[in-house]
C-alpha cells in the first residue's frame, strides 16, 4: 500500500496531451503553434483544444504576432503551469519507492 | 495507478521536457552568427594577403572571435543582472556545453597555432573543420535533427579539402565558404524552420 490519492490528481493534467504540452513548454520556454502540435503528435483541431483547455486553467498564456506578415501564435507556462507539473510529477513520486523518487525528480528540470 | 504506470508516466514527462529543450536550442540563432562572424575572418585574411584590404588580419580575428563570444555569453550576462532565464533542460544543457566546448577548445588552440607561427602551414583549419563534424554529428544525436549528421559528413569532407589545400591560399576562402554553408546555413535552417511555420 502506498499513500497515493487517486483524488489529488490534477484534472487538468489527467490528459496524457496537456501533460506532453505543459511538459514540452517546461523545456521550450516558448514555442508556437506548429511545434506544440508536433510535438504532441496530435492534430490541429486536438490541439488547438487541449491548448484552449490549458489556457482557459491559467496553465499557459498565449501571445499572437506576425513573423513575415503572417500570424504566428507563441505559447508559453505560466507559474500556475510550472507549479501544477511540479504538484503532478511530486504526486507520482509518492507511488514509488524513495530509491526511484530520486530518478524521476530530474524530470523536473 | 501502478508503480509501473508512474515511471511510465515521469519518463513520458521527462521525454516532453527534453524535447521542448531540444526545440529551444535548435531555434539559437548562435550557428547564424558565428558563421557569417568566421566567415569575416577568413575572407578578410584571404582579402589583406591578395592586398585587396588594408585590415589586418589579428585586429580582424580579435571581432570576429570576441563579438559572437560576447553574443553566445548573453545568457550569462542576463543572468548576472537578473533577468529570467529558461532553466535548460540536459538536452539542451549538453548541447550547450558541447558547443561553450568546442569554442574554448577552437580560441585556445587558435591563439596557441597564431603564436608559435604555425597558422601559416595550413593544418590547423583542417583541425577547425574536423571538430566542427564532431560537434554537428553530437547536435544530430541531441537535438534528434538526423538531417544535421549529413552536415557533419560535410564538414569531415570540407576537412580532408582543407588539410590537402594547407599549403595554399585558396584553403582560406574554402574555410569561408564551408563556415557560411556548413555553420550559418544550418543556423539559418534552424531558425527560420520554425518563424516559416505559420498556423495553419
Amino acid at each position: 500500500m502506498t499513500d497515493f490519492d487517486y483524488a489529488a490528481i490534477d484534472e487538468i493534467l489527467a490528459s496524457r496531451v496537456r501533460l506532453a504540452i505543459i511538459a514540452f513548454l517546461a523545456g521550450a520556454k516558448t514555442a508556437d503553434f506548429a511545434a506544440v502540435r508536433d510535438a504532441t503528435k496530435t492534430t490541429d483541431g486536438n490541439a488547438s483544444i487541449h491548448l484552449r483547455r490549458l489556457e482557459d486553467a491559467g496553465y499557459i498564456a498565449m501571445q499572437k504576432r506576425f513573423v513575415a506578415r503572417k500570424p504566428q501564435t507563441l505559447y508559453s507556462l505560466t507559474e500556475r503551469g510550472r507549479r501544477a507539473l511540479l504538484d503532478y510529477v511530486a504526486h507520482l513520486e509518492t507511488l514509488l519507492p524513495p530509491a526511484d523518487g530520486e530518478a524521476g525528480r530530474d524530470g523536473n528540470r | 495507478m501502478t508503480k509501473d504506470q508512474a515511471r511510465e508516466d515521469i519518463a513520458f514527462i521527462r521525454r516532453a521536457i527534453e524535447d521542448g529543450a531540444a526545440y529551444a536550442t535548435a531555434r539559437s540563432p548562435d550557428l547564424l552568427v558565428w558563421g557569417i562572424a568566421v566567415a569575416i575572418g577568413y575572407f578578410g585574411t584571404y582579402a589583406f594577403i591578395r592586398g585587396w584590404s588594408p585590415l589586418a588580419p589579428g585586429a580582424l580575428w580579435a571581432a570576429c572571435i570576441g563579438l559572437p563570444w560576447l553574443f553566445s555569453l548573453r545568457r550569462l550576462a542576463k543572468r548576472l543582472v537578473g533577468s529570467a532565464v529558461a532553466t535548460r533542460g540536459p538536452v539542451a544543457q549538453a548541447m550547450a556545453m558541447l558547443w561553450f566546448g568546442c569554442g574554448i577548445f577552437f580560441m585556445t588552440m587558435g591563439i596557441a597555432v597564431n603564436a608559435t607561427g604555425q597558422a601559416r602551414y595550413g593544418w590547423w583549419n583542417a583541425v577547425v573543420a574536423g571538430v566542427m563534424g564532431i560537434g554537428f554529428f553530437a547536435s544530430a544525436s541531441l537535438t534528434r535533427l538526423a538531417w544535421l549528421r549529413w552536415v557533419a559528413i560535410a564538414w569531415w569532407a570540407g576537412e580532408l579539402a582543407l588539410f590537402a589545400l594547407r599549403h595554399r591560399l585558396e584553403a582560406l576562402p574554402l574555410a569561408a565558404a564551408l563556415m557560411l554553408l556548413l555553420l550559418a546555413g544550418p543556423g539559418y535552417v534552424l531558425m527560420s524552420r520554425y518563424a516559416r511555420r505559420a498556423e495553419a
